[in-house]
C-alpha cells in the first residue's frame, strides 16, 4: 500500500508493517511504481525502517529492485550516537562505484579504431571470474592499498596527482585499518587488484550525445560528441569477504546487543560498539581497495589510449561510491545532526559549496554518474540542495534489473544479441557468452526514465547523456 | 549424473535448492550448486583433496559459513572444489573433505564470478525424508 505523494514520491506510511520506526519513501513515477510492486522491494524498504536508531525515512531511490536486507537502491541514515550500523545495509560489494573519464577525443577520431581499442583493453585489463591482476602485490603492500586507497596507486604511478582531486573522499577513506580485515579477505584480494570482475561491472567507450547543462558540462570538462570512458567496479573478492566475514560477526553482536531484525541480512550492531567500529574500519579498508582498483584500470585504458590514439590525457570527471556508509551531516527536524548514511545502490550527490567537494567542484556541484545498460545510455548529472533536504544528499546509481539472470538468457542467445549490438554500432565483448546475454539492454529498467524521476524530483539535475561505442563486460 | 539442485530465479541473482538423503547431503548438493554456477566442472579433476572444519551457532549460519568457505577455497587459494564428503554435521559446526583441483585459466572453463552467500529467504530444513536447503547468492 503506497500512498501516493506528487508524481515522483510514493510514501510507505509506518502503519503498513508492524515494528517499523520511520516511514519509508519511494521515488518513482506510475510505471516505475508499478514494476517496484512486482518484488520485494517495498517490503525491504519497511524491513529497513525497523532497525533502531534510523532517522528521517527508510527511502529509495527509482532504479529501486529487490536486494538481500535492504533493497538496491536503498539509502539510510542512522543517529551517530544512538543508531545501528548495517554491514548488509552497504552489501557485499563494498565501494562498488563507477569513475568517468573524459577524453580529447570526438567520436570521428576513435571510431576507425574502436574495435581494436576494445581488444586490446580487453587484453591489457583482466575480467571475469578467475583472472588474476596484473600485480600480485605482497601481504604488507596490500596492507599499504588498504590503507592509502587510490592514492597509494597514485604514489605508485598509476595516475597522477590531480586525479585525487576529482574521487568521492579523495580516494583515501581515513579510519582504514588494514588489521580489521580478515586473511580470508586478503587472500581474494591481494591477486584481484586492477581487475574489473564479472556480472554487472564494465568499461564502455562512450560518446556524449546530448549536453542539458552548458555551464555545469565546461565545468566538468563535458562537450557534444565527446569521447568518455566509463569504467565499473568495485572491491572484488576482498570487500565481499569483509562483508561475509562481518555479517557473521554481526549475528552474534545482535545477541549480545539483544537487537533482533525480521531478516537476518540487516544484521546490525549499534555504530558506537566495538563490532560496529571495527567494521566501520574494515570498510573503509575495502573502499580504500576500490578506490585503487578503478585507478589502476584507469592507468591501464590511458596506456591503449596513448598507444592507439597518440595520447592517454583521460581525465578523470569524478568517481562515485554505490555502495558504503558513510559519517556525515544532515538536517533531521531542523536541527544539524551527525549521521552515518548507509548507501546500497544509490550515490552521492552534493550539491555546490559543500565543504566535501574539492575548491574547483565547489563552486558547480558533485558530478552524479548514472550507468545505463549495455545498449542504452547512461547519464551525467549533479548533485542539488533539495537531494541534501530529503535523501541525505542521495540519488539513483543505475537502471536497476528488471529481469532475472535465467529470464535473460532464457530470452535471448549470445549471437542474437551481439548481432542487435552491432546493428546499432555498438562493439561488444565478454568473458563469457552466458554472462553477456544476462546482462542484456531490456533486462534492464528504463534507464532515461529513472533519470527523468530524480531529475523531475530535484535529487540531481540532469547535465549531460552518454551512449556506449564499444563494451567490454567481465 | 542427475544434479541434486536446482537454480532457483531472483530479480537480480541467483539462489540454489538443494535436497539430500540426509542435511549433510543436501549441504553437499549446495555446495556442488555453488561451484557449478561458477565454473563448468566437468573440466574440473578431484586431484586433491582438502579437510574442512567450519563453525557455527545454528544450522542457517552453518549452512552460510559452509558455502562461504567454498567460495573462499576458490577465490582466495584458487582450489575448485568438486566433490564433497560431510563427516560430521551438527547445529554447531561440520567438518568435511573435499576434493578438487588448483585453477587454471587454460584448463577450465569458467562462468560467472559469485560474490557471497547470503542470508536472504535462507531455508534449511531436516525431516524423515532427508534435507532441503534453500540459499541466494550475491553476483
Amino acid at each position: 500500500m503506497f500512498k501516493k505523494f506528487d508524481n515522483y514520491r510514493y510514501l510507505i506510511p509506518k502503519s503498513y508493517k508492524q515494528g517499523m520506526r520511520i516511514d519509508g519513501l519511494v521515488y518513482a513515477d506510475d510505471e516505475l511504481i508499478k514494476q517496484i510492486e512486482k518484488d520485494q522491494t517495498k517490503d525491504q524498504v519497511a524491513n529497513v525502517a525497523t532497525l533502531p536508531g534510523l532517522v528521517g525515512r527508510s527511502l529509495a531511490m527509482p532504479d529501486a529492485h529487490q536486494g538481500y536486507g535492504f533493497c538496491i537502491g536503498g539509502v539510510a541514515a542512522a543517529d551517530a550516537d544512538e543508531g545501528i550500523v548495517s554491514a548488509g545495509g552497504v552489501g557485499f560489494d563494498i565501494n562498488c562505484g563507477v569513475r568517468l573519464l573524459s577524453s580529447p577525443f570526438e567520436i570521428k577520431d576513435v571510431k576507425p579504431k574502436l574495435e581494436q581499442m576494445l581488444n586490446q583493453l580487453f587484453r591489457d585489463i583482466p575480467c571475469g571470474t578467475g583472472r588474476k591482476g596484473l600485480l600480485d602485490v605482497t601481504k604488507t603492500e596490500l596492507d599499504n592499498v588498504l590503507r592509502d586507497g587510490a592514492q597509494w596507486a597514485v604514489k605508485n604511478d598509476y595516475g597522477r596527482e590531480e586525479d585525487i582531486f576529482h574521487i568521492e573522499d579523495y580516494g583515501k577513506i581515513s579510519n582504514a585499518d588494514p588489521a580489521l580485515v580478515s586473511s580470508h579477505a586478503k587472500d581474494r584480494g591481494h591477486h584481484q587488484l586492477g581487475t574489473l570482475g564479472s556480472g554487472n561491472h564494465f568499461l564502455e567507450i562512450q560518446v556524449v550525445t546530448d549536453v542539458y547543462d552548458d555551464e555545469v558540462a565546461v565545468r566538468f570538462n563535458l562537450y557534444k560528441d565527446q569521447i568518455v570512458i566509463l569504467i565499473h567496479s568495485g572491491s572484488r573478492g576482498l570487500g565481499h569477504q569483509v562483508c561475509t566475514d562481518y555479517l557473521d560477526i554481526m549475528q552474534g553482536g545482535m545477541r549480545k546487543y539483544n537487537i533482533s531484525v525480521v531478516d537476518r541480512q540487516l544484521a546490525c550492531v549499534p555504530i558506537k560498539s566495538s563490532e560496529g567500529q571495527n567494521y566501520l574500519k574494515a570498510m573503509a579498508a575495502s573502499a580504500n581497495f576500490a578506490f585503487a582498483n578503478r585507478q589502476m584500470i584507469t592507468h591501464w585504458t590511458r596506456e591503449v589510449f596513448q598507444r592507439m590514439l597518440g595520447s592517454g590525457d583521460l581525465k578523470i570527471v569524478y568517481d562515485v561510491c554505490h555502495n558504503i556508509a558513510k559519517y556525515e551531516d544532515h538536517e533531521v527536524d531542523g536541527f544539524r545532526k551527525r549521521v552515518l548514511v548507509h548507501r546500497k545502490g544509490a550515490t552521492r550527490a552534493f550539491p555546490k559549496d559543500h565543504p566535501a567537494l574539492p575548491e574547483e567542484l565547489r563552486g558547480v556541484g558533485q558530478p552524479v554518474l548514472i550507468p545505463g545498460s549495455m545498449g542504452t545510455c547512461s547519464y551525467v548529472l549533479v548533485g542539488t540542495d533539495r537531494a541534501m533536504k530529503e535523501t541525505f544528499g542521495s540519488s539513483c546509481h543505475g537502471a536497476g534489473r528488471a529481469k532475472s539472470r535465467t529470464q535473460a538468457k532464457k530470452e535471448t542467445s549470445a549471437d542474437q544479441l551481439l548481432k542487435e549490438m552491432k546493428s546499432k554500432g555498438i562493439f561488444v565483448r565478454g568473458e563469457t557468452r552466458s554472462g553477456l546475454t544476462e546482462e542484456k539492454p531490456d533486462a534492464y529498467k528504463d534507464v532515461s526514465r529513472v533519470v527523468e524521476v530524480v531529475h523531475g524530483a530535484g535529487i540531481a539535475r540532469k547535465v549531460a547523456r552518454l551512449v556506449p561505442l564499444a563494451v567490454m563486460k567481465g | 549424473m542427475q544434479a541434486n539442485y536446482k537454480i532457483l530465479e531472483h530479480p537480480s541473482d541467483l539462489g540454489i535448492e538443494a535436497r539430500g538423503a540426509s542435511l549433510a547431503a543436501a549441504f553437499q548438493n549446495a555446495a556442488q550448486g555453488l561451484m557449478s554456477i561458477i565454473l563448468d566442472l566437468s573440466t574440473v579433476e578431484s586431484s586433491e583433496m582438502r579437510e574442512l572444519a567450519v563453525n557455527s551457532s545454528d544450522l542457517d549460519q552453518l549452512l552460510v559459513n559452509w558455502l562461504s568457505e567454498i567460495l573462499y577455497l576458490y577465490d582466495g587459494q584458487r582450489f575448485i572444489c568438486r566433490d564433497f564428503i560431510i563427516q560430521k554435521l551438527t547445529p554447531t559446526g561440520l567438518k568435511a573433505k573435499v576434493r578438487g583441483e588448483i585453477f587454471s585459466e587454460n584448463k577450465h572453463r569458467t562462468k560467472l564470478d559469485v560474490k557471497a552467500v547470503t542470508y536472504h529467504q535462507l531455508f534449511v530444513q531436516e525431516n524423515k525424508n532427508g534435507g532441503i536447503v534453500r540459499v541466494y547468492l550475491d553476483i
